[in-house]
């Protein structure tokens, strides 16, 4: 039964990518990608039910595994992608009656997109660590050519740029899973089971130490890369401003939040072998270099898809800097920050992508007057700009104010003093960016008119969702973000 | 038949020679030679991998050490072969770093590897197995290999830069584990295949689109 939820999750997705293949209608695979997306959405909250009542499920000899924090990050990707492949219809229906995309190449996206969806899931799926590192490999693999989708010099450049930059991180990472993998033979006897994350838990403070912290440095790396932690985040501005919209905002909502799932896994391995001053501390570096990194860029900037990617760095960094403090607290803000970062790019970055349709442009300097172009979105880009920097009633009010809270509480005052003021300039910096694309007299070229209602729908519901999270969260929610706390502490 | 002293013997042999070849890759100045270096490299860790299986018994890697010695050390080179080829590059490599001072750095990096490596063969206790003597050299390619990411800026250079670490990989999970667990072992195979793939259709593309497969050119993004 538990297995066949897990081969259900993962199966949905490839089942709907390997039938876009052989479907030629336009419509048909369309439909098909949603189905599987619903679908995939559906199971994947049955798995959450299941794992609230039973704490964890596995299948197949521990194969799969889901416990509160995976049924956490597998809720987070299935919906941002169901959002996305509604959007994805819509948006690129428009660019092939554009003649922006060869109609041809439109079922290939399809195709990429479910891969995609299929890859992350698998690593969420995963208790073998080594599947774990195959999955989010697969990842950068399945999202090359979204990447390069548009087949411009500058859209080459960005993919080659984050496969190489990822793929150099990831087999870093692999190195670490190996040293583990190393440590792990001499206590574990059975090999079959020596890389799962639940055997390799039961025996975690038998794990020799310095291995342990060795492995750590460089899973921190790789999989850092991939979540785009500061200085390995080269890759984000130009993969995040040139692939397609919806893509981007799969990978800013859901593939951020897989990568930081793997590295969560990895420290709570750590932190259980080798107490928690080691990995914690590291991570804080990390965090608040990134959002310190991102700060400039997010001040100076032309691109409004870059300046969203380098939101996201900084978003990351404040995550990572959360997940370092070490305390309950701190980890209940980098959940919930989690996921209110996921509502907001979602909202921010398919804003765009309808702002984008009506001016053909992502030039800042170039989008004026949205609000007389498109107004509903326009709208939802204002409102989602303040719930991006962190003002009530949104839940990232909640979350940033939970981090500072977890920051003070555990005597961390400079750093948490530190990452509030980058916290307020990037808000005036956002302010700045947002009425200059919002108010004004609109260019001529501009093409009045709301690109797709539907849009519109969904974009008002993610941020609903943002409000729910951010003032009146249901108690069996918040019981569930304290079963995730728990398995975070180990 | 051959046990496992002679094996490791062997093994020795074939990862000195393995590393000599990451120092001919950085030596040299013509992109054949790097693809041709590259796929020797490959089937000696091929061999490394079988006399694993042979001389300690670990038949699980079989299936892995005979993709290495099909994939890596035949088919990729094949691939990358025509890929220069076709679009007809200057197969002069420029580096960004000239060849005596690189091979110096490299040098250098070799003694990095060998004290990293040093305590982690130590924390172990029991370090008995003859295979993990060739840590180091394992940690050493995957640093040369991202030396030569780093300094050698053609497309079809930092493939084999991505692929040298990916062996240096390879070695080190072999040296001081064995191997990883068959389905893994295939999985991260599998990957790299498909990442060499994407990064060979990356560079024809490019090719079409700026007539160079010069990276340094590749300076449309910034900020």
């Amino acid at each position: 039964m538990n297995l066949a939820i897990f081969l259900l999750l993962i199966g949905f997705p490839l089942g709907a990518s390997i039938a876009c293949i052989f479907i030629g209608k336009r419509w048909l695979f369309q439909t098909t990608t949603i189905a599987g997306a619903l679908f995939t959405a559906a199971t994947a909250g049955y798995l959450t039910v299941q794992v609230f009542c039973k704490t964890s499920v596995s299948a197949q000899g521990g194969f799969f595994y889901a416990d509160a924090l995976s049924a956490f990050v597998i809720m987070i990707v299935a919906v941002s992608a169901l959002v996305v492949a509604i959007y994805s219809v819509g948006y690129l229906d428009r660019q092939v009656a554009d003649g922006k995309i060869d109609p041809k190449l439109l079922r290939l996206y399809f195709i990429l997109l479910n891969l995609f969806l299929f890859t992350m899931l698998l690593v969420l799926v995963s208790n073998n660590l080594g599947i774990m590192w195959i999955g989010i490999e697969a990842t950068t693999l399945a999202t090359a050519f979204l990447v390069a989708f548009y087949d411009r010099e500058s859209s080459l450049e960005a993919a080659w740029k984050y496969v190489i930059i990822c793929s150099v991180g990831i087999t870093l990472a692999l190195f670490g899973i190996i040293l583990t993998y190393y440590s792990a033979l001499s206590v574990v006897h059975t090999t079959a089971n020596a890389l799962n994350w639940t055997a390799l838990m039961s025996v975690a403070p038998k794990l020799d130490p310095s291995i342990l912290k060795l492995a750590f440095v460089f899973i921190l790396i790789g999989f850092g890369t991939k979540v785009g932690l500061a200085p390995m985040h080269t890759w984000k501005p130009d993969a995040y401003a040139e692939a397609p919209a919806p893509v981007t905002a799969l990978m800013a909502a859901g593939l951020v939040n897989v990568a930081l799932y793997a590295l969560i896994r990895f420290t709570i391995l750590v932190n259980k072998a080798v107490g928690t001053s080691f990995a914690p501390t590291l991570l804080m570096i990390f965090g608040l270099f990134s959002m310190g990194v991102a700060l400039p860029f997010i001040l100076v900037q032309k691109d409004v898809k870059r300046l969203l990617a380098y939101s996201s760095i900084e978003h990351v960094g404040i995550i990572a800097f959360a997940l370092g403090l070490g305390t309950p607290l701190g980890y209940l803000g980098a959940l919930l920050h989690m996921v209110n970062n996921a509502i907001v790019k979602l909202v921010m970055f398919l804003a765009v992508g309808n702002i984008r349709l009506a001016f053909n442009s992502k030039i800042i300097r170039r989008i004026t007057g949205a609000i007389k172009v498109v107004p509903a979105t326009a709208t939802l880009f204002i409102v989602g700009m303040f719930a991006m920097t962190g003002w009530p009633p949104f839940g990232m009010f909640v979350s940033e104010l939970t981090v500072a809270t977890a920051g003070f509480s555990s005597g961390n005052v400079v750093p948490t003093i530190l990452f509030l003021g980058i916290v307020a300039v990037v808000f005036v910096g956002f302010m700045w960016y947002v009425s200059e694309m919002v108010f004004g007299e609109p260019p001529a070229t501009a093409r009045a008119g709301e690109p797709s209602i539907v849009s519109i729908v969904v974009l008002s519901g993610l941020l609903l969702i943002s409000i729910v999270l951010g003032t009146v969260m249901p108690g069996s929610l918040v019981d569930f973000f304290y079963k995730i706390v728990t398995v975070l502490k180990g | 038949m051959i046990d496992a002293n002679n094996a490791s013997r062997l093994i020795d042999i074939c990862a000195a020679t393995i590393l000599v070849t990451a120092f001919l890759i950085v030596s040299s100045r013509s992109l054949m030679f790097y693809v041709r270096l590259f796929a020797l490299q490959s089937l000696l860790l091929g061999i490394v991998a079988l006399l694993v299986v042979v001389g300690y018994g670990e038949s699980h890697i079989l299936i892995a050490a005979v993709l290495t010695i099909l994939v890596k050390g035949i088919a990729i080179p094949l691939v990358l072969n025509r890929i220069i080829k076709k679009i007809e590059v200057q197969k002069e490599i420029a580096p960004s770093i000239n060849i005596p001072l690189s091979l110096l750095i490299c040098g250098a990096l070799v003694v990095v590897a060998s004290s990293v490596a040093e305590p982690i063969l130590t924390a172990q206790h029991q370090t008995t197995q003859t295979v993990s003597k060739v840590l180091p050299s394992s940690i050493a390619m995957m640093l040369i290999g991202l030396f030569i990411m780093m300094t050698r800026k053609k497309g079809v250079t930092q493939i084999i830069g991505l692929l040298t670490m990916e062996n240096g990989l390879f070695l080190a999970g072999l040296s001081i584990t064995y191997g990883m667990p068959l389905i893994v072992e295939v999985g991260i195979f599998f990957d790299i295949m498909v990442a060499a793939m994407i990064l060979g259709v990356f560079v024809f593309r490019i090719n079409q689109t700026f007539e160079t497969i010069n990276i340094d050119e590749l300076r449309s993004l910034r900020h």
